[in-house]
């Protein structure tokens, strides 16, 4: 039997908007219309709520570390000061939880540091951290956060490397805040440095740089992590030996 | 009790020829539409952040507009699809999931053309990857499918199993 559907209908359909659909022919263009829009308008105000929060996430301070080349949200030049007037750009996107970044890492690391102590490259160092949205974690921001006020230290490149240097084998892990502190200590950050460097670390100091490195990333089309780029041209691909680098930046050198 | 004859009498009168088979192809099309549109949302609504990104990846919309398309996208996606698993309001869902997939297979195809490499980031995760792991020509079949589904639900929402049915007649 066909139970009394009024009930039913006031359930699914409290405040009565579609009491047009009531009569027994289904729904009519009017209800189309009114869900269409009713999905419309939740779209929309979700887009605003969660944008908006997304906005003020950005931690309390906004200060810019040392180094940072290229304005709003640029990358950490590591030796703009140094490096050889002729010497091409090479750009490193990197989020300090992503496996394939710490292959880079091991396979590039040295190569790079030592091209860029020579003076034969520009080497520009950006931090992403999206990785927390897809692993609900923090740590990539804050290991970015510590790596920036490495930065202000002086001592970029080498935190940069114990933090890859002690990467979990497995992603998401992330890091805790002593094994930041213990990344300082082999980064060579003591003395007086080191209190100045856990205080812009704890507080989060350039927690907001992280993410405008990592808006500013996005707008330059960088969707993946580990990308290099030579000269704004991707090499990433490229990559596979530390002599294919030599030889990208030999060809890239005027 | 004895009242369900009028109820076995109806269904022939109403829909003579097959109608009945057309109700279940229809219950068909409902679930694999809804049910994907479920999954797919309920894979990315807890990551807004990585969403938008898979928007952003496309370079189609502004980067603020494509933010607000990635954050919306889930949501919308899991409600159209429990409308749909349930069977109410069939044909308006059914609309809103066919013009989802009229989007998705544009986005795509403009990305396959303009030479990008990257995942839709369909059923979360998404951004850049090497040109070898790009699965255009299957993302738009699959989705070139559920607009079928879609479609048939736009021009037939009456289908077996539906609350629309209990509801409305």
């Amino acid at each position: 039997m066909r139970p009394d559907a009024s009930k039913k209908l006031k359930a699914a359909d409290p405040k009565g908007r579609n009491k047009a659909a009531a009569p027994k022919r289904g729904p009519n263009p009017v209800v189309v219309g009114a869900v269409v829009a009713a999905l419309v308008v939740v779209a929309v105000v979700v887009a605003i709520v969660i944008g908006n929060s997304g906005k003020s996430d950005g931690g309390s301070g906004n200060a810019q570390p040392v180094g940072v080349v290229g304005g709003e949200g640029g990358g950490i030049g590591v030796n703009a000061a140094t490096a050889k007037s002729n010497a091409p750009t090479v750009d490193v996107y990197e989020d300090f939880q992503c496996p394939a970044c710490g292959d880079l890492e091991e396979l590039m690391g040295a190569q790079l540091t030592s091209m860029a102590k020579a003076g034969e490259i520009k080497l520009v160092m950006h931090v992403l951290s999206f990785l927390d949205g897809n692993l609900k974690n923090d740590s990539s921001t804050r290991s970015a956060n510590a790596a920036a006020c490495a930065a202000d230290a002086g001592k970029f490149l080498k935190y940069h490397g114990a933090v890859f240097a002690a990467q979990p084998a497995q992603e998401g892990v992330g890091y805790t805040d002593a094994q930041l502190t213990a990344f300082a200590g082999t980064a060579g950050i003591t003395g007086a440095a080191l209190p100045t460097w856990q205080k812009c670390t704890d507080s989060g100091q350039h927690a907001k740089y992280v993410t405008s490195v990592q808006t500013a990333s996005e707008k330059a089309a960088v969707f993946n992590t580990p990308t290099v780029r030579l000269n704004g041209q991707d090499i990433t691909k490229t990559l596979q030996t530390p002599e294919a680098l030599v030889a990208a930046v030999k060809a890239a050198t005027k | 009790m004895g009242l369900q004859v009028p109820e076995r009498v109806k269904v022939p009168m109403r829909l003579p020829g097959g109608g009945r088979r057309a109700d279940f192809v229809g219950l068909l099309a409902r679930l694999v539409l809804g049910v994907v549109l479920l999954v797919a949302g309920a894979l990315k609504v807890t990551s807004p952040a990585a969403s938008a990104m898979a928007v952003r990846a496309f370079q189609i919309l502004p980067y603020d507009l494509a933010g607000y398309v990635g954050y919306a996208m889930p949501v919308v996606e899991i409600l159209v699809g429990l409308l749909l698993v349930a069977g109410l309001l069939t044909r308006a869902s059914a609309v809103v999931g066919g013009l989802l997939m009229l989007a998705f297979m544009v986005g795509i195809t403009s990305a396959w053309m303009r030479g990008l490499t990257i995942d839709c980031g369909c059923f979360g995760g998404g951004g850049t990857v090497t040109a070898a792991q790009t699965r255009y020509g299957t993302e738009l079949l699959r989705d070139a499918g559920l607009a079928a589904c879609a479609a048939w639900l736009v021009v037939r929402s009456r289908t077996a199993y539906s609350l629309d049915q209990r509801l409305f007649g």
